[in-house]
């Protein structure tokens, strides 16, 4: 399932911020690998800085210094509308306060990322990532007539509709009750089986207990970076998290140079 | 397919702050609405007058005497126009097909029987007809024997008839004019009323006949003539203008004792007018387009603060900066092409309720006027709503997401 090639990879990557008078420094040089398939917990105290780097995975936003080779591409290179690109068609994002637009039902919703890559037919590949979210009955429904679950399933579906290469969830269960937060990640766990790269940033165990691999940052660096040896749920379902979190202490510069010629690993294709 | 999303988001958006949004495109409206309005109005009257001063007589050249202004005007002797200066214009000018006398007077007393009336008589030669456009459709017209004999025969208007309770029997019967007894020859037809003066209420009767009666014209008529063709009215001008100022031995320092009028100049003297309530009107266009504008433009910079979550998660879902733009543009388009649409509605209503007052000109709303308005209105539209879409589209995403 995993190739020697990994999805994403960071290099040194560091980020600081202008606030006010005091530059503050989020990220430290971090160097991280995650392969296809891998389904990643995040971990750290709040400031450690793993929201900043899940967004800088994410393409939302540019680190101060580093590389950062998403399926082998330096993202430093690409045009403005060429990150939009990546951003709509191999990256999906879930937020913990779920973005939806409000006046517009869930479908609608889902159909977003489609209406800017152009792809079809629309409403088909919303819908079935509608039923993928067990929600193909709240189709006409808008955000106020859902449940906090049902919104941040809508979310997923609209993180998934164009078959994204990865996942990026921010605190996906934040603003849910533990019962609703444990259909979400059930939920995600049945992704990562059916292949999905998963990384998910939190600061609560019992969520990271179920991924594969847990990072921990603290103070905007990597501070250990271990697989978990029984994940305590459907730990028995096949799947990656074969992923040798040692590759993160060892990026590799040779692997790093032939990056581009390599073809990328498509794990959701 | 953008598009068509782009528009979809838009209305919803105004529909959701109808209020505002129909206070922003007030101005626009009152804009275009009085674009339409003053077009319609303007470009009504122009033609009504074209149409009325065509009535005067195709390629027509009017010819009267005229002491210029200033010193050198009081230094000239005698200012007239005489029976002379006529015929030497009929007998010289080849550029002139026909040319008539043109002697007003005005409220003379008609009598027939009891009945007793005050008209405006004008005397005239035979061509007169042609000249001014003037036909008899009962009776005869002038022949050249009535103004070679100077025979006492008139030709009257329909309004005159109608003014003395008479019809077209009238034809071969006499009537009193100013004491003196002429005969009906022929009845012209009618050209209708402008401004609500009529143009029928009129008697024609041979020049020479009026020259008798009102001597005082033989210095100083007014001559109404028709040029060959179009082309040749600035030549028809220029010969007429020759020949008097040779007749009247002016010197090449003196100024025209005379005016030539054409046609043409009349025409363009009254589309003067026009042109200034044009001036007028693109004045408060102007400043109704820019106060809209400005208020499309903070209302739309409203909107984006408002709205920079949901430009940060478009951006987050693959949305280009372009797309963002196209997206605040099209909104602010939509607003201001609602603005103009309204205008243009209300505008229509305005000039259909004016054209209904009987003393009001027919008014159509040109075609044209129609896409002006739509053009103002979408230019503001894209002016105004470029500067917030812009700010829109260059947000970066992660700011935008994190925007309270």
């Amino acid at each position: 399932m995993t190739s020697g090639q990994p999805l994403i990879q960071l290099r040194g990557i560091t980020k600081e911020y202008q606030m006010g008078a005091e530059i503050v420094r989020a990220l430290r040089g971090v160097d991280l690998a995650i392969y296809g398939n891998e389904m990643v917990a995040i971990m750290g105290s709040s400031g450690s800085g793993k929201s900043t780097m899940l967004n800088i995975l994410g393409l939302l936003d540019v680190p101060s210094s580093g590389q950062y080779w998403l399926d082998g591409q330096d993202v430093a290179k690409l045009s403005q509308s060429a990150l939009a690109r990546v951003r709509g068609r191999r990256i999906g994002f879930v937020f913990q306060t779920f973005e939806l637009l409000p006046r517009q039902t869930a479908i609608r919703n889902v159909e977003l990322p489609l209406i800017y890559s152009g792809a079809t037919p629309r409403r088909a590949l919303a819908i079935e990532a509608l039923r993928r979210v067990g929600l193909e009955d709240r189709m006409k429904h808008r955000p106020n007539q859902m449940s906090g679950g049902q919104r941040q399933r809508v979310a997923i579906a609209r993180a998934l509709v164009q078959r994204p290469a990865i996942l990026l969830a921010d605190e996906p269960t934040g603003n849910l009750d533990s019962r609703t937060s444990e259909e979400i990640l059930d939920l995600f766990d049945v992704l990562h089986g059916e292949g999905q790269t998963i990384v998910v940033v939190t600061h609560e165990p019992d969520i990271a207990q179920r991924c594969r691999r847990i990072v921990r940052l603290k103070d905007g660096q990597v501070e250990a970076d271990e697989l978990v040896a029984q994940p305590s749920q459907a730990a028995s379902r096949a799947g990656g998290g074969l992923a040798p979190p040692n590759a993160v202490q060892q990026p590799g510069d040779a692997a790093a140079t032939q990056r581009t010629d390599v073809p990328a690993a498509r794990p959701d294709r | 397919m953008l598009f068509f999303a782009n528009a979809m988001n838009a209305l919803e958006q105004l529909f959701t702050h109808k209020m505002r949004s129909i206070l922003t495109i007030l101005a626009i409206v009152i804009a275009v609405t009085a674009t339409i309005t003053v077009v319609s109005v303007v470009q009504g009257f122009t033609r009504y007058v074209s149409t009325f001063l065509e009535g005067l007589g195709t390629n027509a050249v009017f010819v009267g005497p005229q002491r210029p202004p200033g010193e050198a005007g009081k230094a000239l002797g005698r200012v007239e126009m005489t029976e002379d200066d006529f015929h030497a214009i009929e007998a010289h000018c080849s550029a002139l097909r026909r040319v008539s006398p043109m002697i007003p007077r005005q409220g003379v007393k008609i009598r027939v029987g009891r009945d007793e009336i005050a008209a405006n008589i004008e005397g005239v030669a035979p061509a007169y007809h042609t000249i001014r456009n003037f036909p008899v459709d009962v009776g005869r017209p002038f022949a050249v024997v009535d103004v070679d004999r100077a025979q006492q025969v008139c030709v009257v208007g329909r309004e005159v008839l109608r003014k003395l309770d008479l019809d077209e029997g009238m034809v071969g019967n006499n009537l009193l004019l100013d004491g003196r007894r002429f005969r009906v020859i022929g009845v012209l037809a009618s050209k209708g009323s402008f401004f609500g003066q009529s143009l029928d209420d009129v008697i024609l009767i041979p020049y020479t006949t009026a020259l008798k009666m009102y001597p005082v014209f033989r210095r100083n008529m007014v001559i109404a003539a028709q040029a060959e063709t179009a082309e040749v009215v600035p030549e028809a001008k220029a010969q007429v203008a020759n020949l008097l100022r040779r007749r009247h031995g002016l010197e090449a320092y003196q100024p025209d004792d005379f005016i030539v009028q054409t046609q043409g100049e009349i025409l363009a003297a009254f589309n003067n007018v026009g042109n200034i309530a044009v001036s007028v009107l693109a004045g408060i266009v102007g400043i109704s387009l820019l106060v809209g504008g400005i208020g499309i433009m903070n209302v739309m910079l409203v909107s984006v603060t408002e709205r920079t979550r949901e430009i940060g998660l478009r951006k987050a879902v693959g949305a280009r900066r372009r797309d963002i733009l196209m997206q605040f543009l099209t909104e602010a388009m939509t607003l201001s092409l609602l603005g103009g649409g309204l205008g243009i509605a209300l505008g229509y209503s305005l000039s259909s309720l004016a054209s209904l007052h009987p003393q009001m000109v027919d008014v159509v709303v040109p075609l044209w006027a129609v896409f002006l308005g739509f053009g103002i209105s979408a230019g503001t539209g894209i002016i105004f709503g470029i500067v917030p879409a812009l700010k829109a589209a260059l947000l970066n995403p992660i700011d935008a997401l994190r925007h309270e």
